[in-house]
């Protein structure tokens, strides 16, 4: 309940569902760079196609506040990149191969992204650390 | 008249909770710097009269649970006034959060809260004087 948690607990819990959100984040970020190149298994079928997370604010009742959360894992719907290759094992009648739809920069820039985030999430952490420190100083005055 | 009523103490206590309702907005806003359509919040500073009583409205009257079977109140559960100004660059996502500026607002409220509770220390010190057993 909010009454047995002071504010600065409810700061910490708060922060860490904003790490563990991030942290589920990058797990997508290493998954679509690692299959970049994954094209199908059966000549002419689909390869990997890219994840895109999401997140959703919820409403945490324990900790009465604003909490992050990964939502739902979505399926990137842009094209996939076309390479003629007949000799591909995975090449369709025409010759041509698809490959993900996964761009290494913006995954890049991503995980970047994820990762100032996720050390936003840890700075707040060691200030309510700091604060909570002060607090016990005044009873070592 | 017990220590908890002097002026100085119960000023500095309520600025004390307010810093810590403060992390806990910033960090609401942190961990929420990537969800489409947030917006940050903040809370105002607040000001003490003579007595350490704090001047002007101190936010609305927050809801209690008159009973254990009482679902229990949320999402307003601020007890000090919020700050409507509070982030001014809105991303295509709908997400007003900037990451800088949180960051230095958690910093200069980690300092404030420092120098508030060495301030606390300092005043019970003085009484422990006036007792003589500084």
């Amino acid at each position: 309940m909010a009454e047995d948690s002071g504010d600065f607990a409810r700061s910490m819990g708060i922060a860490t569902s904003g790490l563990r959100a991030q942290a589920g984040r990058m797990r997508v970020i290493s998954e679509n760079i690692a299959n970049a190149d994954s094209t199908a298994p059966t000549a002419g079928g689909d390869p990997y196609r890219r994840k895109v997370p999401t997140f959703t604010s919820t409403l945490d009742r324990a900790l009465d506040a604003q909490v992050v959360a990964l939502g739902r894992i979505r399926p990137d719907q842009s094209d996939f990149r076309v390479k003629y290759e007949p000799g591909n094992p995975a090449a369709d009648a025409t010759g041509s191969v698809k490959y993900p739809n996964v761009n290494t920069l913006i995954e890049m820039t991503d995980m970047r992204d994820a990762q100032r985030s996720y050390e936003a999430n840890l700075n707040i952490i060691s200030a309510t650390r700091a604060m909570i420190q002060r607090t016990l100083d005044i009873l070592k005055s | 008249m017990s220590i908890s009523d002097l002026p100085v103490l119960s000023a500095l206590r309520t600025k004390m909770q307010w810093h810590q309702e403060r992390q806990r907005i910033l960090s609401e806003n942190v961990a929420n710097s990537d969800t489409p359509n947030f917006k940050p919040r903040d809370l105002v500073e607040p000001k003490f009269d003579k007595t350490g009583a704090p001047v002007g409205t101190m936010g609305t009257l927050p809801m209690m649970q008159t009973s254990t079977s009482d679902i229990a109140p949320f999402g307003g559960g601020d007890s000090f006034d919020q700050n409507k100004r509070a982030g001014f660059e809105t991303r295509p996502a709908g997400n007003a959060v900037s990451l800088e500026d949180e960051m230095t607002k958690s910093a200069a409220n980690q300092m404030d809260y420092a120098a508030v509770t060495q301030l606390y220390s300092k005043s019970l010190q003085v009484i422990k004087i006036a007792i003589g057993k500084g």
